[in-house]
């Protein structure tokens, strides 16, 4: 009978069906970018003050972030991913929590905390500190949205990696801070590069928490996002060619994700054959 | 192979479902088609309503919406903070002459506890006062650069500007929440956070010419309807509404006194 091979075919049809679309869905507004201006309108485009200052502004405050990040978030995911405590799984799913708010909700919480009037913002001014409006403000709503997605994927690189070769370490002599940075990071560096390209790739393209806490001034706190949104009505060209270089920023930490990724799934492999005795179960 | 069916038979009941419930969608549309989408300026936000409860409305900054139906957004009536955004649309086809239904005032307002003293125009060019205007092209920005021109005091104010918003609304936040110490908005919208922020009024000298236009999309399918409530804005029941919220009537009075 040919009744089971036509439903395989049709059911092949379907699948491939469903996939052209969602490819297409998904792919056709990033065609639509590129193809709407010419590659030389582009590259012209980029000589735009408005739009320079928008990059100067996303890279520096975003180094920071990121930098900021890596320096709190790495002995923060260490500790949540090694240790088992009263309140671990809270913790843990407070850290997420800003990874589901609402872009807009965070902004109103910053504002909340840090602003002029806000739970701390009285006594940073005491310093004479005012965080709103200035290029810190946009460091922090970066840090603020990006830093849980960097955790969480750092979280699960540590406990990815062998605790039996942080005990050989500890066994051969080397002290918790040797084993650490000898041994644990460069195990779990391929998750801790992954994790950094999604939080990259979340904190370039902060809006909303930025626009409600540090508003937009071109050259101090318009990031890219908010230059794209502020210039949509004025000139389309530039935020075409913004969005354009977006793009192929993300492609970038696309693959910085893909290939740490990977990276971590080799080490973990190798550390096997490393001792292979332990590890030939 | 009742394993193998399964999943088929959940993707054409899915898929069942999203084709009814984009014919439902649709449907509706039509069945409300009467239902105007006004796109109005973010200082009308409290008074359209009022005029007329039964449509439905975006408010935004007046620029946004216009770049917005520029790229095939689908409004019906364009209700502007300026005539020349209207106008623009008018030259390029999009949409019907506009009219001028309404005029404003631009002010000053600060925080209510007044962290910078502020009491006047000039005192906004004093180092350190932390000024938020709306950003170019947004009517209320353009109306802030106008009057610090005609005030001579362009300059001093925008060096101390430090947040370019994107319509008035967010101008106005930004004070009322006390994070900005002075910001330039409209008198109607300062009357909506009275408990919050001060008022302080420009020099007559200074005062811009603040209209706003009010136009039907051409691309609307309900062209009666709007023009219908358009009509609705300027009739005497629209207009009183207006005034009530502290707009200016839409016509100057006659300068018969001097």
């Amino acid at each position: 009978m040919a009744g089971p091979s036509v439903r395989r075919t049709l059911l092949t049809v379907a699948y491939v069906g469903a996939a052209v679309v969602a490819m297409t869905f998904l792919l056709l507004p990033i065609v639509a970018i590129f193809a709407h201006t010419s590659p030389a309108e582009l590259v012209e485009q980029l000589g735009n003050p408005v739009v320079q200052d928008a990059f100067v502004v996303s890279l520096k405050t975003s180094l920071i972030a990121q930098t900021l990040i890596l320096l709190f978030g790495t002995p923060a995911a260490f500790l949540l991913a090694s240790r088992r405590f009263r309140g671990h799984s809270l913790a843990i799913t407070l850290v997420e929590l800003p990874l589901v708010l609402p872009p807009a909700v965070a902004g109103i919480g910053l504002l909340a905390a840090f602003g002029r009037l806000g739970l701390l913002g009285s006594s940073l001014d005491a310093f004479g500190i005012s965080l709103p409006f200035t290029q810190s403000a946009v460091t922090v709503a970066v840090a603020y949205v990006a830093s849980p997605l960097y955790i969480r994927q750092a979280i699960a690189a540590f406990e990815a990696t062998d605790p039996d070769l942080a005990a050989a370490s500890r066994t051969l002599g080397a002290s918790p801070v040797r084993t650490f940075f000898r041994v644990i990071l460069p195990l779990a560096r391929g998750g801790l590069i992954a994790g950094l390209a999604l939080s990259f790739a979340r904190g370039l393209g902060e809006f909303g928490a930025t626009i409600m806490f540090a508003g937009s001034l071109q050259g101090v706190t318009q990031t890219v996002p908010l230059a794209i949104y502020a210039q949509f009505d004025q000139d389309f060209d530039a935020t075409l060619a913004m969005s354009a270089v977006l793009v192929l920023f993300s492609v970038v930490l696309l693959a910085a994700l893909h290939a740490g990724l990977s990276w971590q799934r080799s080490e973990s492999t190798s550390s096997q054959s490393l001792f292979g005795l332990s590890g030939s179960s | 192979m009742p394993l193998d069916r399964r999943p088929l038979l959940v993707a054409s009941v899915a898929l069942a479902i999203c084709v009814a419930l984009a014919v439902l969608a649709f449907r509706a549309q039509a069945t409300t088609q009467t239902r105007l989408t006004v796109f109005a300026a973010a200082s009308l936000t409290d008074v359209l309503p009022g005029i007329d409860g039964s449509q439905r409305y975006s408010f935004g900054g007046s620029n946004m919406l216009a770049a917005q139906i520029e790229h095939g957004a689908p409004a019906d009536v364009f209700a502007s903070a300026n005539t020349t955004l209207p106008s623009r649309l008018h030259a390029k086809g999009l949409c019907s002459k506009p009219v001028v239904f309404t005029r404003n005032r631009l002010v000053i307002v600060v925080p209510r506890s007044n962290p910078s003293r502020v009491r006047s125009v000039r005192d906004l060019t004093r180092p350190g006062v932390k000024v938020v205007v709306a950003g170019p092209g947004v009517p209320v920005g353009d109306y802030t650069l106008d009057a610090l021109k005609r005030a001579k005091l362009s300059a001093a104010v925008l060096s101390n500007v430090v947040s370019r918003e994107t319509d008035v609304r967010e101008v106005l936040a930004k004070v009322a929440l006390g994070e900005a110490d002075a910001g330039f908005v409209y008198s109607t919208d300062a009357k909506t956070v009275s408990g919050r922020v001060s008022v302080i009024g420009l020099p007559a000298r200074a005062q811009p010419t603040v209209r706003y236009g009010i136009c039907v999309v051409e691309a609307s399918g309900s062209e009666a309807a709007a023009r219908a409530f358009v009509a609705k804005v300027l009739s005497g029941a629209g207009q009183a509404r207006l005034v009530a919220a502290g707009f200016l009537p839409r016509a100057k009075p006659k300068p018969a006194k001097r």
